[in-house]
């Protein structure tokens, strides 16, 4: 076993559902001391390959080869045993059951795992209280110690970092680079160029189920502009999408600011909003025709405030003006009426899985019992192909909506308001998970929508969709608004320091 | 306060995690006592012949709810522990009539093998074939109810009045039944639960993604989960054997049976959808729910209406139970 | 309900055959298949099936049941079930028992209103209190057995004739093999398959039964359709539980114990799975037949009680490992 022999090879390795071929050829090397990114946009194949690598799946044909010997993984303990450790999006930690508990499913030494956790900054936690009990961002990092725990060859990363608050990823990337340190490897899927970039050595680039390009992370495209970065990045782009869409899609849209309705026409104000919890005091105003995002760390309440705007909670304190009058809602039906609709960050709560996509699209339509009785058809059919034209939906899946890729689910997510009718749309991290060449047709979607008129509250996590989709954005902390900018001259550092409450830096424009 | 703060906070010494963890099982264990003590007050001479009483008459519907504990713990639930109840039954009084003590015994014995047997194959079923256990356990109480009517056509059959003595006592003997009841949970449970299989069945039913990744084999956990449960069905149908003196295939007897169980392990504090509770609260819950129509008796209200109250208990303790958990896993 | 372990973003292609089977109207085609299979095997087994009157004794059993697994199928569809549907009928049947002498309408509407009122508080105590439905029916069922075993002996003592048209619309026949409660099946059935299909209710109690969460973000208040559902549900029982008593012409505690658990296996038979949102009435509707035809069958070949049990059994299991394939593939 020579020093160069790559921990993990994979060849020609394909997997089909029924008629689809979700994988048709993959050949990946991964060498020992590692960091190997694995992106594509959705369709591409990575969860797929991930699945078969972790003993969740088997594939139809190809091998794999760990540390040089083949091998066929019959169930996750199996693809463990064999060195391979994946964590997924969600912590594989049982609910119920203890931390402790869960570490004995595992077989893991709780020595070794609280020497992981230290590593990752986190003492102290007690493994006593139910895994339910701990916030989902401190189980990822708990699923991390563990896998490390184990001492593995080859750490499997499924978009680690989505969902972390940034001070939390950056342990998890120091981590890394120490399991490299180490001599391990690790195969970080990510959809954050940013991120692959700055952690990996090597890129490997799925499209419709085959790798088409794989680059090491200083090289570039030759003979052409910008910076070694940007030039890479253009290549992993143009590599995932084809050539014709990347030059577009990687260019940052400078548009102006499009026509405002006349001050005092606001289409939400929030006035000292709190709910006893994480959010304090919100105030805001949200202008007819505009599209205000909002941007923060981890946990600073931007989930209770949206689920306040939704109607999905109470809140204790502050007025919400919509329209000129004030909005206590008890439930979403409440604030769907008065115009403020949701579309979840989670599609599985947005959804119907085993209904169609006209169900789906047009359920908001039958709400109230008023509306129980007889469906006028005709008038379901036109605005459903309505929704479904101006969103692009792709339909041939149509039967059932969990077919859909995650693009066109979200897609679906929003189509339903578009069917129902809205004022406000409140979307929560929209783009999340989402391809590239969807991200964009969504911001386009914004546009349209706030040119006539609507207007559009988005949370996200990704601060550099901020100038391409919003308007205006404003940062939460510590559950207030404390910083206000133009979306044009949003840049990342400035909104990093202001989400950690760095507050000297800007001015409010609320 | 940060995340990690938040979870580290000054830890909660080890009782009261104990007391948080076992906080259902103590409280079904004090209704339980509050109930002895009322109906004790009611009845002359209450002693030792009426715990003996209470313990023989309960002992089948206990064994029955232990088993439907382990099966919905692993997150499944099982309709067909009641005619299991029957089958075994049926098989015991048919073999064992006329039989001695050692006969009896033996023929126990080899009841127990398939109805442990049979538990295990419903696992399989269950896990091979993707369809839900409620589904699969409704089919399979048809294919034993018939199966007991092939065993015994009518009510009928025997066994040895030593056997029925020594598994139930009599008098003022409460401890043989006793002995019984603690057998399978100290024995069986005690171990399984502290192991890895055990931690496994606690698992599957919390989260089986979460425990398929983490190396649950899903079939053998939901194998050894149902074959467990045979056991104790058929611990079930001897024991109405040993009460009865005889075997009766009646399907009616086995819905109610099954019926009686799920209402049981739910006042014993296992939640329907898996991961949470134990075996010993439901049996503290099968002894209330026997107590409640003595009660009333001791009142002089016609004990069917302990029928109605037993519901009207068992669907309060649910409704609060669930709030009460939906508001504790809010705050966490 | 979460369906992959790992979400994959990647489009799940169309079902093959058999998931399609399972999934859709297909399986309306294979079931109607099986019946005509099974009639016809009956008939060439006693040619005396096929006359009117064994017709119309097949479809006598086969109405009540219908119903009730007809309200069965709205529970399971969103998510629930219903275990007192028994109970519900036989009280309903008692009531309407016991009403008799006041008139036959009002009588029946009396047991009819039972069913509502028992109906109500089941989908209230599911709907807003959020009460197990596996355990509120169950629970429900049990008071009903006390309060009818108490109230036999004491207010609902004695009065168990039942009125002349009660006896008619149960046990009577229209014309030819087609009995009345055929029609009444027919009607109430009907409603049932087109409701499903073309209302907005019908098209809600399938979203709440696929993703409760979603339900509510869209504006649904859930608590509202489960209300109407368990409501629907303990109806469609009241009228069977009134159709069988007519049939009988007398009232006793055991009137519709035997049907609990076929009326689970006509929905579960007919493809509508317990988890929810999917499924339908037809499907339930030739479970039913299926069963009743194959229970006559048996009968005629004078199959031994325990094992039409374990056929019985097996049936259900069988099918249910069709539908499970089917949506495995998924």
């Amino acid at each position: 076993m020579t020093a160069a022999e790559p921990i993990l090879r994979v060849r020609g390795v394909a997997k089909r559902y029924g008629p689809v071929e979700a994988l048709r050829s993959v050949d990946l090397a991964v060498a020992r001391g590692e960091i190997h990114a694995l992106v594509g946009a959705n369709g591409a194949g990575k969860s797929t390959l991930v699945r078969i690598l972790a003993g969740v799946v088997r594939p139809d044909a190809g091998e794999v080869e760990v540390a040089g010997r083949p091998v066929r993984f019959r169930s996750p303990a199996h693809a463990r045993a064999s060195g391979l450790a994946p964590v997924f999006q969600d912590p594989a930690f049982a609910p119920d059951l203890t931390v402790a508990d869960n570490l004995r499913l595992t077989a893991t030494d709780p020595g070794a795992f609280r020497r992981r956790l230290s590593g990752l900054g986190l003492d102290g936690i007690e493994l006593r209280e139910p895994a339910g009990s701990l916030p989902l961002p401190l189980l990822r990092m708990l699923d991390l110690a563990r896998v490390l725990a184990h001492d593995p060859a080859l750490l499997l990363l499924d978009e680690i970092t989505a969902a972390l608050p940034a001070d939390y990823a950056e342990r998890v990337f120091e981590a890394i680079r120490d399991a490299r340190g180490e001599g391990r490897s690790v195969l970080f899927i990510s959809h954050r160029l940013l991120e692959v970039q700055e952690v990996c050595d090597r890129v490997t680039v799925l499209r419709d189920g085959r790798n088409v390009d794989t680059l090491t992370i200083a090289d570039g495209a030759e003979g052409s502009a910008g910076t070694l970065a940007e030039r890479s990045e253009r290549r992993i782009v143009a590599a995932m999408l084809g050539e014709r869409a990347a030059l577009a899609v990687s260019e940052p849209r400078r548009v102006a600011p499009p026509p405002r309705a006349e001050p005092g026409e606001p289409a939400l104000e929030l006035r000292g909003v709190s709910d006893g919890g994480r959010v304090r005091d919100v105030s805001l105003t949200l202008a007819k025709g505009e599209v205000l995002g909002i941007t923060g760390l981890e946990g600073q309440g931007q989930d209770e405030l949206f689920a306040i705007l939704a109607g999905d909670r109470r809140a204790s304190g502050g007025e919400i003006v919509v329209d000129g009058g004030r909005l206590v809602a008890r439930h979403p039906y409440e604030a769907i009426r008065n115009g403020l609709v949701l579309v979840p960050s989670d599609r599985w709560q947005a959804l119907l899985p085993q209904r169609s996509v006209r169900e789906n699209l047009a359920v908001a339509q039958y709400n109230a019992p008023g509306r129980w009785g007889w469906i006028n058809a005709e008038r379901e059919r036109r605005q459903v192909a309505g929704a479904i034209a101006r969103l692009s939906i792709d339909t041939r899946a149509q039967a059932q909506a969990k077919r859909l890729s995650g693009g066109n689910q979200q897609k679906v997510a929003i189509g339903r308001w578009l069917v129902g009718g809205f004022t406000t749309l409140l979307c929560f991290d929209p783009t999340r998970g989402i391809d590239v060449g969807t991200k964009h047709q969504i911001y386009d979607l914004f546009r349209e929508l706030a040119a006539a008129g609507k207007s559009v509250l988005m949370f996200t996590s990704e601060l550099r969709e901020v100038p391409l989709a919003c308007d205006r954005v404003l940062v939460l902390y510590d559950g207030r608004i404390v910083a206000g900018l133009q979306a044009a001259e949003a840049d990342e550092a400035t909104l990093l320091s202001a989400a950690h409450g760095l507050a000297d830096t800007l001015t409010e424009s609320r | 306060m940060s995340v990690v703060e938040a979870a580290t906070r000054p830890l909660s010494p080890a009782v009261g995690l104990f007391a948080r963890r076992h906080a259902w099982t103590g409280a079904v264990v004090a209704f339980f006592a509050v109930l002895l003590a009322w109906n004790a007050s009611q009845t002359r001479n209450f002693g030792a012949f009426e715990i003996q009483t209470m313990l023989a008459s309960t002992l089948a519907l206990a064994y029955l709810a232990m088993a439907q504990s382990v099966v919905v713990i692993g997150g499944g639930i099982d309709l067909s522990v009641g005619a299991l109840l029957v089958l075994a039954n049926c098989l015991t009084a048919r073999f064992m009539e006329g039989t001695g003590f050692g006969g009896s015994v033996l023929v126990a014995a080899g009841c127990l093998a398939v109805t442990a047997l049979l538990g295990a194959l419903t696992g399989l079923v269950i896990s091979v074939s993707r369809i839900p256990d409620i589904i699969v356990t409704l089919a399979t109480s048809f294919v034993w109810g018939g199966a007991a009517l092939f065993v015994l056509r009518t009510p009928g059959g025997g066994t040895s009045p030593t056997f029925q003595t020594l598994v139930l006592g009599s008098g003022n003997a409460w401890w043989p039944a006793l002995l019984c009841l603690l057998g399978p949970l100290l024995l069986v449970w005690a171990p399984l639960r502290r192991s890895r299989r055990g931690i496994a069945i606690y698992a599957l039913g919390s989260s089986s993604d979460a425990a398929f990744l983490s190396g649950v084999d899903p079939l053998r956990t939901k194998v050894v989960a149902y074959a467990f449960s045979g056991l104790l069905c058929g611990l079930a149908g001897t024991a109405t054997t040993a009460f009865t003196g005889g075997g009766s295939p009646q399907s009616t007897i086995a819905m109610t049976a099954t019926l009686n169980s799920v209402a049981a392990i739910v006042l014993g504090g296992v939640a329907l959808s898996g991961g949470i509770g134990g075996l010993v609260g439901p049996v503290f819950a099968v002894w209330c729910l026997y107590l409640i129509p003595n009660i009333m008796l001791g009142l002089g209200v016609d004990p069917s209406y302990g029928e109605v109250v037993k519901g009207v208990v068992v669907v309060l303790v649910v409704l609060v139970g669930g709030l009460l958990r939906a508001r504790r896993s809010r705050t966490g | 309900m979460r369906e992959a372990v790992v979400r994959d973003d990647a489009a799940t292609p169309e079902p093959g055959l058999l998931a399609r089977i399972a999934a859709g109207d297909r399986s309306t085609l294979a079931l109607i298949g099986v019946l005509a299979a099974l009639v016809v095997a009956d008939g060439l087994i006693d040619r005396s099936f096929l006359s009117l009157s064994q017709l119309r004794n097949t479809l006598l059993v086969t109405a009540p049941l219908a119903l009730m697994a007809g309200g069965q199928t709205l529970c399971m569809l969103s998510g629930g079930i219903d275990l007192s549907v028994a109970m519900t009928a036989t009280a309903a049947a008692y009531v309407t028992g016991v009403q008799s002498s006041e008139g036959a309408v009002t009588a029946i509407l009396a047991g009819l209103l039972v069913g509502v009122a028992i109906g109500l508080v089941n989908g209230l105590a599911i709907g807003v209190f959020r009460v197990n439905p596996l355990i509120m029916t169950l629970g429900m069922s049990g008071i009903l057995t006390g309060l009818l075993t108490v109230g036999s002996q004491t207010f609902l003592g004695g009065a168990t004739r039942m009125s002349d048209l009660v006896l008619e619309l149960g046990g009577g026949t229209i014309a030819g093999p087609i009995p009345w409660n055929l029609v009444v099946w027919l009607l109430l059935g009907g409603a049932l398959v087109v409701g499903l299909r073309r209302t907005g209710l019908g098209r809600l109690i399938y979203a709440v039964g696929d993703n409760r969460v979603a339900c509510r973000l869209a504006g649904v208040r859930v608590w509202q359709v489960e209300t109407a559902v368990y409501t629907l549900c303990a109806l469609l029982a009241a009228v069977a539980g009134i159709l069988i008593g007519g049939r009988s012409g007398s009232v006793d505690l055991q009137l519709a114990g035997s049907y609990l658990l076929p009326s689970v296996a006509a929905a579960v038979i007919g493809g509508t799975s317990i988890l929810g949102g999917i499924g339908g009435y037809t499907g339930t509707i030739l479970g039913a037949l299926i069963l009743a035809v194959l229970d006559t069958m048996l009968n005629l070949l004078t199959v031994d009680e325990a094992l039409k049990q374990v056929l019985y059994g097996c049936i259900i299991l069988v099918l249910a490992w069709v539908y499970a394939r089917g949506t495995a593939s998924a």
